[in-house]
């Protein structure tokens, strides 16, 4: 029977922010949706109803709160005293590992790559897209909060973003980008998660738990 | 707590009471300024009103709502309307380049003619290719005898794009067969201000649009200067009107967002001020044309109104004295201020989300779709030969604890 040892992998943080992430993402995607193609609700008077409005609230109430959980990540990949290290994300700077992983996930060889990074290679790359995925939709989510709601933070960031506005063509480009993201987040969504339970079957390490409890089970080297 | 407040209300109080009586004594010093050195109107503005019956009421009226039009406070009032006496004291070159005159006739041409046409009217044109009865040579030389008589004094209007390919050559005009370009960068070099009306001179618009053949650009972008751009296909009269008036009240031009529109008209969202808005809100839209929705006003959001992505004071001033505008008549707003409207803001009666990409039928989600299903498909692929090849290992049976 070979040594096996839990091993602390996720931090509370980490994982408090990952499931928060999961929950405003999801939220966002079917609101977003919802907003882009409405449905009708022809029954009922005008006053009482005000559906559009309050799902674009949520919608935007779930946006300012990825930006606070993007902002909090970054905050630990700079400072936290765990690992969390912005670093992690360069584990695709290792070309031999990188090499090992893509020979091993395309089933060619049965060599795993190493376990030195807290990511694997393409992992961390796959984050990277991630991270500019979310910083575009930020940044287009707060352009059109800015034009929507005309006071405070939001007004003066919509002002201060007016350049990048013009850049991408004007709030009809700055949607249209905001969109084209969305199925990016889908596609991000679809491929993690089916990794994830590969490796979890694959490693036998328990990857999929470790999200939840912070430990992987790891042989002793 | 309570005092501090009351204290700072009436400090901000009295600096504004301070600056708008430091704007009102700027305004009629301008205004005295303006009557000193130009010559007066050729037809006086109280006769043209007097002529066409209109009462010194509904021009104070008139006056009034500009005022608010151009968020200035009551007391500009009588200034406003003594700026709009003065209005044919301007000297304006009007010239026009890749363009419909669309914006001119809008300008010029109403079922009865109302206080902003009369104004119109007042204005001292020296030079503009619709209207002038000279031809040729002659017209060619009214042109450079304006340049000549108000150097730096005459404002250029211009209403058209340049196309900029071959050299300008897509586009030559006059006895002499000189491109816009040339004209364009003789005129506004002697030019007080330009200002640009409609969407082709300020943005290119339709001209502008793919795959643009003439490589034709606005004004501002074709010859580098800065321009006042009054965007619109065809614009409200009250936005030029307002932007010469504030000139003539002030000597200078409004202040002008980072696209060189004057911000008291295209500072806000038409979404914002739609009378339709309720409607967005509560989740009530029109599903096609002429169905019960339709019938009530709701939203035409998606009928491809885009209200939400455009900038101007439509929903607020409204056309042809304020009786409608395009979204009170029941079609979607098109966009038709902003940049390339025609590329951005295409399908032009749908909603954003059908716009098709790569010239085939495709909107993005059908795209993302796709992709969903090459992905999903992938994954499918991985997953049973993955499953295949641990089956076929020897030691598949035996778990790994055990090996």
């Amino acid at each position: 029977m070979p040594d096996i040892k839990m091993k602390k992998e996720w931090w509370l943080s980490i994982r408090l922010i990952h499931w928060s992430v999961v929950i405003s993402v999801f939220t966002l995607l079917i609101s977003g949706f919802y907003i882009a193609t409405p449905i009708t609700f022809g029954s009922g008077a005008t006053p009482d109803k005000f559906y559009m409005g309050n799902i674009r609230s949520i919608h935007t109430f779930f946006g300012a709160f990825l930006t606070f959980l993007m902002l909090w990540r970054a905050y630990l990949g700079l400072f936290a005293k765990f690992h969390a290290r912005w670093t992690d994300l360069l584990a695709w700077t290792d070309l031999d590992n990188l090499i090992t992983q893509i020979r091993f996930y395309l089933l060619l060889s049965e060599k795993k790559p190493s376990h030195r990074y807290q990511y694997g290679p393409l992992q961390a790359l796959a984050y990277n897209g991630l991270i500019f995925l979310q910083i575009m939709i930020i940044l287009t989510g707060l352009i059109m909060v800015g034009a929507n709601i005309h006071a405070g933070l939001s007004l003066w960031l919509g002002n201060f973003l007016k350049p990048v506005e013009i850049a991408m063509g004007g709030l009809a480009g700055v949607r249209m980008i905001h969109h084209i993201i969305a199925w990016g987040f889908i596609l991000f969504i679809m491929v993690h998660v089916y990794m994830a339970v590969w490796i979890d079957i694959v490693y036998k390490e328990g990857t999929i738990s470790s999200m939840i409890s912070g430990r992987v089970f790891r042989k002793a080297e | 707590m309570n005092r501090d407040f009351k204290k700072r209300d009436r400090e901000l109080e009295e600096r504004i009471s301070r600056d708008y009586q430091r704007m009102v004594k700027e305004c009629d010093l301008h205004l005295d300024l303006m009557e000193r050195e130009l010559p007066p109107p050729i037809e006086p503005l109280v006769e043209q009103l007097e002529s066409s019956g209109i009462s010194r009421r509904s021009f104070m009226k008139w006056s009034a709502a500009t005022t608010a039009a151009l968020m200035l406070p009551p007391i500009f009032k009588s200034r406003v309307a003594r700026a709009a006496e003065q209005f044919g004291r301007v000297p304006v070159v009007w010239l026009h380049f890749a363009e419909c005159t669309g914006c001119s006739e809008a300008l010029l041409r109403t079922s009865y003619p109302n206080i902003d046409d009369l104004i119109l009217e007042t204005l001292s044109l020296e030079y503009h290719e619709t209207l002038m009865a000279a031809a040729g040579y002659q017209a060619e030389e009214n042109l450079e005898k304006a340049l000549h008589d108000f150097p730096g004094k005459f404002i250029c209007v211009i209403e058209g794009a340049l196309p900029t390919g071959l050299n300008g050559k897509y586009l030559t005009l006059g006895a002499k067969g000189r491109t816009g370009m040339e004209i364009a960068r003789e005129v506004t070099s002697k030019a007080a201000a330009v200002i640009c009306i409609g969407s082709c001179s300020s943005f290119g618009n339709v001209q502008a649009a793919k795959p643009n053949p003439t490589d034709a650009k606005g004004i501002s972008d074709a010859l580098g200067i800065q321009t006042v751009n009054i965007p619109g296909c065809p614009p409200n009269p009250i936005n030029f009107i307002g932007t010469i008036l504030h000139y003539l009240m002030f000597g200078a031009l409004p202040p002008l967002d980072s696209l060189g529109r004057p911000i008291w008209a295209y500072g806000k969202r038409i979404h914002d001020y739609c009378e339709r808005r309720p409607h967005y809100d509560a989740g009530e839209f029109v599903e096609e044309w002429g169905d019960s929705g339709a019938q009530k006003g709701w939203c035409l959001y998606k009928m491809g109104c885009k209200g939400p992505y455009t900038y101007a004071n439509c929903a607020k001033v409204r056309f042809n004295d304020g009786v409608s505008w395009p979204i009170m008549g029941g079609h979607g707003c098109m966009g038709c201020v902003e940049p390339n409207f025609w590329d951005t803001m295409a399908p032009l009666e749908k909603p954003i989300a059908e716009k098709t990409f790569g010239g085939g039928e495709k909107t993005v989600d059908d795209i993302g779709k796709i992709l969903a299903g090459v992905t999903a498909a992938g994954i499918a692929t991985h997953g049973t030969v993955s499953y295949i090849k641990r089956h076929n290992q020897k030691d598949f049976a035996k778990p790994e604890d055990e090996v």
